[in-house]
């Protein structure tokens, strides 16, 4: 993906406010072809409320959103011809069976061939393990088993947009795993577009983040370049010996802006903050490489997603790249 | 969309887009599951058990004038009831229990949605509370008198019956589109249906708006449309017909333009 690929999803300014409540402050987003687009945020904070206006189900109270270059509201039912979508809680109806319901789901955008049409089912009952009970009505079905089906119902028409609203919130560890691996698999043909509460899901698979909080954005950008610029480069060193000259002459060059301490196993161990990593990584090490002082561990501190979601969720901080 | 190229994709355009789908989803809820042969049960058992009471328990068979405004006041009243209870979830449960929201994420129209629930209901209900029960008192009375009804305006009658069937539907489900629980859907429609006759009696001007005297009589006069039609009587107001058949389709009306404006 680079900054040439076209953009699927487009919104500016776009707000809903319920009676007194604002449930979205004018959020400017940009999900470009192919990507895999975590929508990130605690509870209330606006996600399923955005992926309800992007399908139509609401109205906006003010500004717009294109998907496909399509206005939301205005050509509502040619934007969901090309979606897939599995709601949050996904309701489906009891009376049909899994197969049934990928019928019902599969006859929404294709008329023909029946063949190909059963083929299809068959391999999204397949791909989500309900091939054994294809034919059991739905309301005998776990938590998981509709998950699993909403998982399914969203692909059977092969979109170029799949909006997941927190796809892995039923399943057991397998089941997020294999959800996962769906996702990356399908990024290739299709642009995916998922709220989730599970952090390190987002880290695995996504190539972008946004993090939404009381209905506004708060970050948003490459996952790289979001952890990367949660609190500057710092590296994490561990080392013994004479540690306070050391530490004087680190603190000397011009590219260390702060050095916190703190003990590990009996060693000091520094968190170094700079201000010019390329520097940095060249001259650090060098400096510490002597007969006064023993260095036991020398790494770049490697940021969590989470981190950052607890930053800037927490700290009120706003990232944008 | 990658890969489905081998698929021919969906002709419907404009507000009919996705009502095939729908419609066939919803036919089969009425029958490919039991709900068909309950309400067959229900109806075909209830109104032949009463026709065949008053046909059979005494010597004295009653004319088979009788027993066609018999057979239209238990066609015309006790399904009506049904109706309002079967209605008052369509709209109502499929928004609560979040599968309107799911259905309405995949290409189908808003019209398309609701059409479906009239359209399958509307023969649902033909079927099971007016074919069948018709046909039953059909054979019962044959049987009884001897004396077949004459079938082009048996037909009309039973089109009378279901026009007020009919009514009740779409105001039902009009209802279902304004309200979020069941409690105000089914009290208006049956408080309606039930209060009809007093709410005439009160002001008379509202027989000419209210579907009672399309198969109920009022008190002992014999002027309601399809006990007149079955046995020959001009004794009665066409107009009634045009007026309920409007208000039912001004109801779906009403009920289109609200549910596009609901919000998920």
């Amino acid at each position: 993906m680079n900054l040439s690929t076209p953009y699927v999803i487009e919104t500016h300014a776009l707000s809903k406010t319920y009676k007194n409540i604002q449930a979205l402050r004018s959020l400017d987003l940009k999900v470009r072809q192919n990507s895999i687009f975590g929508f990130l945020g605690p509870n209330g904070a606006g996600k399923t409320t955005t992926i309800k206006l992007l399908l139509g189900l609401i109205r906006s109270s003010a500004g717009s959103a294109t998907v496909f270059g399509m206005d939301t509201v205005k050509q509502s039912v040619e934007i969901r011809a090309r979606i897939g979508y599995l709601p949050q809680e996904p309701h489906f109806y009891e009376y049909m069976t899994a197969r049934q319901t990928l019928r019902f789901v599969a006859s929404c955008f294709f008329e023909g061939p029946k063949k190909a049409i059963e083929e299809r089912i068959d391999e999204m009952l397949e791909m989500v393990d309900l091939t054994s009970k294809a034919n059991r009505p739905i309301m005998t079905f776990s938590g998981g088993e509709r998950q699993r089906l909403g998982i399914a119902q969203a692909q059977v028409n092969y979109p170029d947009l799949l909006i997941l609203d927190e796809p892995a919130a039923s399943l057991d560890p397998l089941g997020r795993r294999d959800v996962l691996e769906v996702m990356s698999r399908l990024r290739k043909y299709t642009t995916i577009f998922y709220s989730t509460h599970i952090l390190d899901d987002v880290q695995k698979v996504s190539d972008t983040v946004v993090i939404l909080d009381k209905g506004a954005l708060v970050a948003q950008g490459p996952i790289e370049e979001l952890l990367a610029s949660s609190e500057g480069v710092v590296y994490i060193i561990h080392l013994r010996g004479e540690v306070e000259a050391a530490r004087k002459q680190v603190l000397a060059q011009p590219w260390v802006s702060g050095i916190i301490d703190g003990q590990h196993n009996g060693d000091s161990a520094w968190q170094v903050s700079v201000s010019d990593p390329q520097v940095a990584e060249v001259q650090l090490l060098k400096l510490l490489v002597n007969d006064s002082v023993v260095v036991t561990e020398f790494r770049r501190k490697q940021y969590e997603l989470e981190d950052v979601f607890m930053q800037v969720i927490e700290g009120g901080s706003n990232v944008r790249k | 969309m990658s890969g489905n190229s081998a698929f021919q994709l969906v002709s419907e355009r404009g507000w009919r887009r996705g009502l095939g789908s729908m419609l066939k989803s919803e036919l089969s809820r009425w029958w490919k599951t039991r709900m068909w042969w309950v309400q067959c049960l229900i109806w075909g058992g209830l109104i032949g058990f009463l026709l065949s009471a008053v046909l059979f328990s005494t010597s004295d068979t009653p004319p088979s004038e009788e027993v066609a405004v018999l057979f239209l006041i238990f066609a015309g009243l006790f399904p009506s009831v049904g109706v309002v209870i079967i209605m008052q979830g369509v709209v109502v449960g499929e928004k609560k229990s979040g599968t309107a929201a799911w259905a309405l994420s995949k290409p189908i129209t808003r019209p398309a949605f609701l059409l479906s629930k009239v359209i399958a209901n509307g023969l649902g209900v033909l079927g099971t509370m007016v074919i069948l029960p018709g046909v039953i008192a059909y054979i019962l009375n044959l049987l009884a008198t001897g004396t077949p009804w004459n079938l082009p305006r048996f037909l009309a009658a039973l089109s009378v019956v279901f026009l007020s069937h009919f009514f009740f539907l779409s105001l039902t489900l009009m209802l279902g589109t304004f309200f979020s629980g069941r409690g105000p859907v089914i009290g208006i429609a049956l408080a309606l249906l039930f209060l009809q006759q007093n709410l005439i009696g009160w002001f008379p001007v509202l027989g000419t708006v209210l579907p009672w005297k399309l198969v109920l009589p009022l008190g002992e006069q014999l002027d309601a449309v399809a006990p007149s039609l079955l046995v020959g009587s001009h004794n009665y107001s066409s107009l009634l017909i045009v007026v309920i058949a409007l208000e039912s389709l001004l109801f779906i009306g009403v009920g289109l333009w609200r549910f596009s404006r609901e919000e998920f």
